[in-house]
């Protein structure tokens, strides 16, 4: 083999490589990607049953069906925050596409003042994205002073397309489901109004 | 005429003539020659191999019948019962740690592909020679990492308890201590390693084949080799990506699977099994490879369908990428997620099944002789059949509403890992011993270690599938009296596998210390890949003037 | 069944094998003798044991109940019922599933045993049988001269097509299976929510006045009095009504768990922060054992679950015996607990898309 050709072998060897490499780290980006892609296409397609979020001019155009189905309540509270909170009715009738608002109730037990914040689903889990919320405390943390109660609103409408999916029309009833966990960064907005 | 360092320099021929070696820290601590590091990975995967098979004796040792007998005792004088119990878990994360990234894949890729991958494509070297000895380097302290977390505070006790997988909330908040963090950095290590090694094959294996070798004219170990790679460059970045991800969640406040901050534990098990399922192909694609070629050798005739099977192995790797949620059939999806991934897994069945099929017509015709590698080979098809087939029951999401988590699936994957991958890593170390050493190992201790260990290792697993019907869970230290019957079965099983693995080591210390001699080819004409054309061992460097195909 | 610390290390063979694995753990360990000995400095008593205190054993560890033990119940309302040796538990050396007691069950189990399984044998014997063949008809003393056929596209398609029927032939079952198993809950079904903790089972019935049960596993002593399997038997299970579909919640209360009832065939993860779903309906009256099926720490192993299953009369009864509600029962009961919700409920259909108007009825 010439000097050239050896040459040749070690640029091609390198440019391969580099391909390779880059490979390698489009893929480690693609997993660090995966986060906020994920929290996307929960959002999109309702995946887990993440619920979707609309603004009240949206829901506004949304109208109430004569299809009745039952919502249920569900709440949890992490062993770390010292707070009672549940649901002031565990289940609601509403009609399909009419919003309603279904209220939660939150106790501070504790002497200090806390901030918590909420995760949620819906189940089944394929109703998410049919679940639409157009206000709710879950949006941001809140901030409990001790002994506090409040009661925090969830004002929500399903989709009336949930009865043309062939997945999700014999639905009767959807369990939508919070835990509250102490905020890690303690972020404190305005508990009034529990909007963003 | 100029030898050629594959990183491209050119150096003066009369100082390295074919044989000449380095001093011995030279030659071992800071090789850059592929058969000397592929010697030290496949030393580094038998170290590794005892410590996780000795871990499995504990195991089988501990669950031989009802009750706690023997964890209290091994964790310590003065522990409680719960540190006894975190000692399980810490066993059972280390068994399977270990033999995905210490035995098997060092192993395989490592090891075989190191030594044999320039070798069959008649390349000198690697494409990157001192890149290749960081690799085989960063595995070590990987290991000594790995070995050292059991020592230090992982949760309720010392140690990494947190089961191969990692599964956050567990692997995060529930695991307090530098235990799980050192686990963590291992598998970082470990994956940079491969990452390195795959770039390195990668590269090898596209720009340094000899004259004449187009990649349709590949032997397939080389395809499979590649193949793998290319797994290892997609999935492993993603692993990396996770863990650090849990790293992050432990250490550094983040909340990327901690609901309490937004996250979600789900979102773990995707980026995980996204790595974790082409990471079991990573595991026994390069088996395929060499099953093919000593198949092929012992039936005297050429693979059927090469072509087949080698886009049956690129298939394979396609596919393993878009099947990882069958892994997560229990964590709550909906119906369309589980029948699409329940349908796309059972597409790995036709790929399999071809490979399967083209290695019986391989034989088919063929002048077939039983030697050690040869039975190994046998062994191999037909229990990666039996693990293939335990698969497909797995692969019906509805099925598996019932097995997931249970024995069953310990059974499935052994039969592919402990008999699949196992069975080709034998079959391939009795294939190329001679040709790596010089030196013939006794056939009559061959055929012993392979029967012993066949039978041994279908007591050991095989009762495991009534077990998992029964539903015994997984990753359990103690059981009801209701499962002891198998269980003690499958303890006796491990002490017959145990022996024949012993005979294993008996014969490689007999062949090192009185074996035959080798000559070049000693398989005859059946072999017809390169690394037959050059002495048992091959000269330090080969292939000096590059090999023509035709 | 299990020792406890204090007759650890009797066993001579157990000693030896001890002081063996240590010594042969602590010369790997040599190498990293700095970071050990650090290690055993920070090393007092086990850390992320709030749970528990650590010097407990797993027989006398768990968490104290907080609801009352069964047998605290009313026995003319509720007495826990015997297990059936062989139903809802494994059966030793059993090579079968468990016997089903839910209709998907019995059909997953049939699509095991009718199709999966016959196919499975005959893929496998198929297998053997060409492996024997060809060592016999193409040893190299049968037949010295090797054929040098490397191609035949027929053979080639058919083992690609026919794998891909069978494939189709699996699909049809396994798919209308799952199709089952996904059908959601009727609006009136009973909903349990199930909470794995670390390590216990709590079990919570919001239709009945959301009372709850905690349910951990009972000591060998204990399960072997009550004529229960050991590592199965619970103080207190979930008991839901026959032949009825029941609403499962699940969710997890610090790590993963994994709430499994291998005789109806269900396993669902409890994830924290999030809740799943899947019905559940049992057949046939009777105790069912299962046990967490996700790895979820050191007692993992110990936090079985059991389910017993009643008559609906004898369900009310379990209820009221535990002071929950009935629903029929609030005839007598004050409004506070399910009526509200059913009246709150019937407005809200006449008042739709009025949500003041829906809070207020609320109230």
């Amino acid at each position: 083999m010439s000097h050239a050709q050896t040459r040749d072998m070690s640029t091609k060897n390198l440019r391969i490589a580099a391909m390779a490499g880059a490979m390698g780290i489009a893929m480690l980006g693609m997993g660090y990607a995966a986060v906020p892609l994920y929290e996307i296409f929960c959002r999109v397609t309702g995946y887990g049953g993440t619920t979707q979020r609309v603004d009240a001019a949206q829901a506004a155009t949304v109208q109430a069906t004569s299809r009745v189905m039952s919502v249920r309540f569900d709440s949890n509270v992490n062993s770390a925050l010292p707070w009672a909170f549940k649901p002031e009715n565990p289940v609601d009738r509403v009609s399909v596409g009419a919003r309603d608002m279904a209220i939660y109730i939150a106790t501070n037990k504790s002497d200090q003042p806390v901030v918590g914040t909420a995760t949620f689903n819906v189940t089944p889990v394929q109703a998410g994205k049919y679940f639409h919320k157009v206000q709710c405390f879950c949006f941001t943390e809140q901030l409990l002073e001790p002994g506090q109660t409040m009661r925090m609103p969830v004002l929500y409408y399903v989709d009336p397309a949930i009865m043309d999916d062939p997945e999700t029309r014999d639905i009767e009833e959807i369990t939508l489901s919070y835990t509250f966990y102490r905020s890690k960064d303690g972020i404190a907005v305005d508990p009034a109004t529990g909007d963003s | 005429m100029t030898t050629i360092a594959a990183d491209g320099q050119i150096l003066d021929d009369h100082a390295h003539d074919a044989d000449h070696k380095p001093a011995f820290f030279q030659r071992w601590f800071m090789s850059t020659n592929h058969k000397d590091i592929g010697t030290l990975y496949l030393i580094f995967a038998i170290i590794a191999g005892i410590i996780g098979g000795a871990i499995s004796g504990m195991m089988r040792m501990e669950l031989a019948e009802p009750g706690i007998q023997y964890l209290t005792g091994w964790v310590g004088a003065g522990a409680s019962m719960d540190e006894a119990l975190h000692l399980w878990n810490v066993l059972i994360t280390a068994h399977g740690l270990i033999m995905v990234f210490f035995m098997v894949m060092p192993a395989m890729i490592g090891g075989f592909g190191n030594w044999f991958v320039p070798l069959m494509i008649g390349a000198p070297d690697m494409a990157f020679p001192r890149m290749n000895n960081i690799s085989f380097w960063l595995l070590v302290p990987a290991f000594l990492l790995l070995l050292g977390s059991a020592f230090v505070p992982g949760g309720t006790g010392n140690g990494a308890g947190t089961g191969w997988t990692v599964y956050a909330p567990l692997a995060t908040t529930g695991s307090v201590g530098p235990a799980v963090d050192m686990a963590i950095l291992s598998l970082h290590l470990a994956g940079a390693s491969s990452i390195l090694g795959a770039i390195n094959f990668i590269t090898t294996i596209l720009n340094m084949r000899a004259p004449g070798m187009t990649l349709h004219k590949m032997p397939l170990f080389v395809w499979s080799v590649l193949v793998t790679a290319f797994l290892l460059l997609l999935a492993l970045p993603v692993l990396a990506a996770a863990i650090t991800m849990l790293l992050t969640d432990r250490n550094f406040g983040t909340t990327f699977f901690d609901a309490a901050g937004g996250g979600d534990p789900v979102l773990y098990q995707h980026l995980f099994w996204f790595f974790g399922h082409p990471e079991v192909y990573i595991m026994i694609l390069p088996g395929f490879g060499m099953i093919s070629h000593i198949i092929s050798t012992f039936s005297r005739k050429p693979i059927f369908g090469y072509l087949g099977m080698a886009y049956a192995m690129v298939a394979i790797g396609v596919v393993g990428f878009v099947v990882w949620a069958h892994h997560m059939f229990t964590t709550g999806m909906s119906v369309n997620v589980k029948m699409y991934f329940t349908a796309a897994t059972m597409v790995i069945a036709v790929p399999t099944g071809i490979k399967i099929f083209s290695w019986i017509a391989t034989m088919w015709g063929g002048s077939m002789t039983f030697k050690t590698p040869m039975v190994w080979a046998l062994g191999f098809i037909f229990m990666f059949t039996v693990g293939g087939v335990t698969g497909v029951v797995l692969a019906n999401g509805g099925i598996d509403d019932n097995l997931h988590d249970t024995y069953y699936v310990v059974a499935h994957f052994h039969y592919v890992l402990s008999l699949g991958a196992v069975f080709s890593i034998f079959a391939g170390f009795y294939y190329w011993f001679p040709k790596m050493s010089g030196r013939h190992y006794s056939e009559l201790l061959g055929q012993l270690h392979f029967w012993t260990f066949f039978i041994g290792v279908n007591i050991l697993f095989f009762p495991m599938h009534f077990l998992g019907n029964q539903s015994m869970p997984r990753r359990y230290p103690d059981y009801p009296e209701q499962f002891a019957y198998w269980n003690e079965i499958a303890s006796l099983g491990y002490v017959v596998m145990a022996v024949g693995v012993l005979i294993f080591f008996v014969n490689i210390a007999w062949a090192l210390v009185a074996g035959r001699k080798a000559e070049a080819n000693y398989w005859g004409e059946g072999a017809t890949t390169l690394e037959w054309t050059l002495s048992s061992p091959p000269p330090f460097h080969q292939f000096e003037t590059l090999p023509q195909i035709k | 069944m299990l020792k406890t610390p204090e007759n650890w290390g009797k066993n001579k063979v157990e000693q030896v094998m001890t002081h063996y694995v240590k010594a042969w753990i602590l010369a790997l360990g040599l190498i990293l003798t700095p970071a050990v000995a650090t290690a055993q400095d920070a090393l007092p008593a086990a850390p992320g044991a709030e749970a528990a205190p650590a010097e407990a054993s797993v027989d006398a560890g768990a968490p104290a109940a907080e609801a009352a033990p069964a047998s605290g119940l009313d026995p003319a309302l509720y007495t826990p019922m015997k297990p059936t040796e062989g139903v809802g538990m494994p059966v030793d050396g059993g090579l079968d599933f468990q016997p089903q007691v839910s209709e998907t069950g019995k059909q997953a189990k049939w699509i095991n045993n009718s199709i999966l399984l016959p196919i499975m044998t005959v893929i496998c014997l198929f297998v053997l049988a060409l492996l024997f063949w060809v060592m016999i008809r193409f040893r190299r003393g049968a037949n010295p001269e090797p054929s040098k056929t490397t191609h035949n596209t027929f053979i080639e398609v058919v083992w690609t097509v026919v794998p891909v029927l069978i494939l189709l032939v699996i699909a049809v079952p396994s798919i209308s299976l799952l199709a089952q198993q996904f059908e959601p809950a009727p609006e009136d079904a009973l909903t349990v929510k199930v909470t794995g903790y670390q390590w216990y089972w709590g079990y919570n019935y919001p239709d009945n006045g959301d009372f709850e049960i905690i349910s951990n596993m009972l000591t060998e002593e204990e399960a072997n009095e009550r004529g229960e399997p050991f590592q199965l038997a619970v103080d207190n299970r979930m008991v839901i009504p026959v032949g009825k579909p029941v609403k499962m919640l699940i969710t997890g209360a610090d790590v993963i768990h994994s709430f499994a009832i291998p005789a109806a065939w269900f396993k669902l993860d409890a994830v924290p922060g999030r809740i799943n779903e899947k019905v559940l309906q049992i057949d046939e009256v009777g105790v069912y054992y299962g046990q967490c099926s996700e790895l979820c720490g050191a007692r993992h192993g110990f936090m079985p679950i059991a389910v017993e299953v009643l008559p609906e009369d004898k369900f009310n009864d379990w209820v009221r015996a535990n002071g929950g509600t009935v629903k029929g029962d609030e005839v007598a009961a004050d409004e506070s607990e399910d009526g509200a919700a059913e009246e709150t409920a019937s407005d809200d259909t006449t008042t739709e898309g009025a949500p003041a108007d829906a809070a207020a009825a609320a109230n």
